[in-house]
């Protein structure tokens, strides 16, 4: 298989090559594996697509992401072979336009994809789904084909800090985020089923995530207070949802198996439980100072009861189940608000 | 290669922009000319400083049309695109901002983009943080040499007579950047 990619001569000394990276500004500031053409190649024979295949054109610089120079940067993360087309899925799915990747890549905010992993090669590939799923499961599958991604958004897109990217903050995931969805403790269609695939198929969904938000409880037992206090919690009054459009961005909220049984029991239809968390997250406009709420009322936000709801539509949350047996705790993923969550299957070499 | 080093493949891509499109200068006087503003549903300061704008284009003879914009995805997105479509098609020349965000700079030089499609004159007003992104967007859009006007930053949470001040003192600028004649 042919690699046209431009060669370059570095150290094979791991350290030296580690130093020769940092120079290059081929890093996040980890060490990283050197994309030798063996490397390549066996990711490139894991993909459907030649190499020279257009698999998106990536902000900021608007770099001409090929699937040979996806899979120099997912070689460089460690992405196994039958893992690449995961990294493959993601980047076709923050490519979307509603995904609004230009925005997005650009933006003083802290927002980065958050990949969501739904399918059966979930544990074969090491996506977390369980304990620490989000941080210290270190999962290859989550590690690497997060970082891949991200490493494409940097070597691709020429994201870089304070240059292309005017994130103020940035957060953690920006080296990468990727969970799975532990279906099997799940007392709902998985999030890809919602989506319209199969239980059968690899799928990944691509959320743009300003972070993690953690909420904790153990003073009460009734599903319907804990996801009522879940609601009130997601909106928080400086949520993003509340600068913009009512109508767009998704809030991502992860229950932990244990609490997602229990909410089960009382919300066997998922649409209803989102129902009762979109009637639920609102906060009232006497909450915010006059300046702010002023300009909620100019905006339509307030509605006859004096409510500033966080989202327009149920579907706009979006509940997932993973985490720990712990229990106790979920996480929202609080949304940019001018994004939409883009859902895309794995494609492998026949 | 000596045993000390080995191969690999280079990971980054070439930036996009190596041509630009074309600006356009006005190159004849204000009167009865149509200009266009553009304003973001975010920004008062941007709001403020564009009305005084408005005035003083109409106090020159123009006739001016407004839009405003709140948008980047979704149903409003769509409507907010296809009303900086039908303004660029009404409009001799355009001011488009404020860019003191990154994707509100983003999205303020797309709209100006759109303008200079259509063989318009465009400014896009950034704010002084936001320069060297802007002139990023615009040159990986196509649009490198895009007029961009720089206003002091932040823009927000100062006085209604400080906006006003700069108002006055950048309006000159504007001008010149649009191509406008004595």
């Amino acid at each position: 298989m042919s690699i046209a990619s431009e060669r370059v001569e570095v150290p094979a000394d791991p350290r030296a090559f580690y130093e020769r990276a940092i120079e290059e500004r081929w890093t996040d500031g980890l060490p990283l594996l050197p994309a030798t053409d063996g490397a390549i190649e066996a990711l490139l024979q894991a993909s459907p697509y030649p190499p020279d295949h257009v698999v998106c054109v990536l902000p900021p610089v608007n770099g001409v992401a090929t699937v040979e120079l996806v899979a120099i940067n997912a070689a460089m993360a460690g992405v196994e072979p039958a893992a690449f087309g995961f990294v493959l899925a993601a980047l076709e799915a923050l490519s979307e336009p509603e995904w609004n990747a230009f925005g997005l890549t650009t933006t003083t905010s802290s927002v980065f994809p958050m990949l969501i992993v739904n399918g059966p090669s979930r544990d074969a590939l090491g996506i977390d789904y369980r304990a620490s799923c989000m941080g210290g499961a270190a999962g290859r599958g989550s590690m690497t084909i997060a970082r891949a991604v991200a490493l494409c958004i940097r070597n691709i897109g020429g994201q870089r800090a304070g240059e292309t990217t005017k994130s103020v903050f940035g957060q953690p995931a920006r080296i990468g985020f990727c969970i799975g969805e532990w279906e099997e403790r799940s007392p709902w269609p998985s999030l890809a089923q919602r989506r319209g695939f199969s239980a059968a198929d690899d799928v990944v969904t691509v959320h743009g995530g300003k972070g993690t938000f953690p909420m904790a409880d153990i003073h009460n037992d009734d599903a319907r207070d804990l996801l009522y206090l879940i609601a009130k919690s997601m909106a928080y009054p400086l949520a993003n949802m509340f600068l913009g459009n009512v109508e767009n961005g998704d809030v991502v909220v992860a229950f932990n198996p244990m609490w997602a049984e229990r909410f089960g029991a009382v919300f066997p239809d998922i649409d209803e439980l989102a129902a009762y968390l979109r009637e639920n997250a609102w906060q009232p406009i006497d909450l915010w100072p006059e300046a702010n709420a002023k300009l909620l009322r100019e905006r339509g936000r307030v509605d006859g009861r004096g409510r500033v709801h966080l989202v327009e539509r149920p579907d706009q949350i979006v509940p997932i189940v993973c985490g720990g047996l712990g229990s106790l705790h979920a996480i929202a993923l609080p949304s940019f608000g001018e994004s939409t969550m883009q859902s895309k299957p794995v494609t492998r070499a026949s | 290669m000596s045993s000390d080093t080995i191969w690999v493949r280079r990971p980054t891509a070439t930036p996009a922009g190596d041509v630009s499109a074309p600006v356009f200068r006005l190159e004849r006087p204000l009167a009865g000319c149509t200009i266009g503003l553009r304003t973001d549903r975010a920004w008062r300061s941007w709001r403020t400083i564009s009305a005084i704008w408005d005035g003083y284009l109409q106090r020159d003879g123009a006739r001016t049309i407004a839009v405003e914009t709140g948008a980047q995805v979704g149903r409003p997105a769509s409507s907010d695109r296809k009303q900086i479509e039908e303004f660029a098609g009404l409009v001799d020349a355009a001011i488009v901002g404020l860019g003191t965000c990154g994707s509100c700079t983003t999205f303020t030089i797309k709209d100006a983009v759109t303008v200079e499609e259509h063989d318009k004159p465009v400014v896009a007003v950034v704010c002084e943080e936001f320069t060297v992104h802007a002139h990023n967007v615009a040159r990986h859009v196509g649009h490198g040499d895009m007029n961009v006007l720089v206003l002091p930053y932040p823009l927000e949470a100062r006085p209604a007579e400080e906006l006003e001040q700069i108002a006055r003192d950048y309006y000159p600028r504007v001008l010149e950047l649009l191509g406008v004649t004595a």
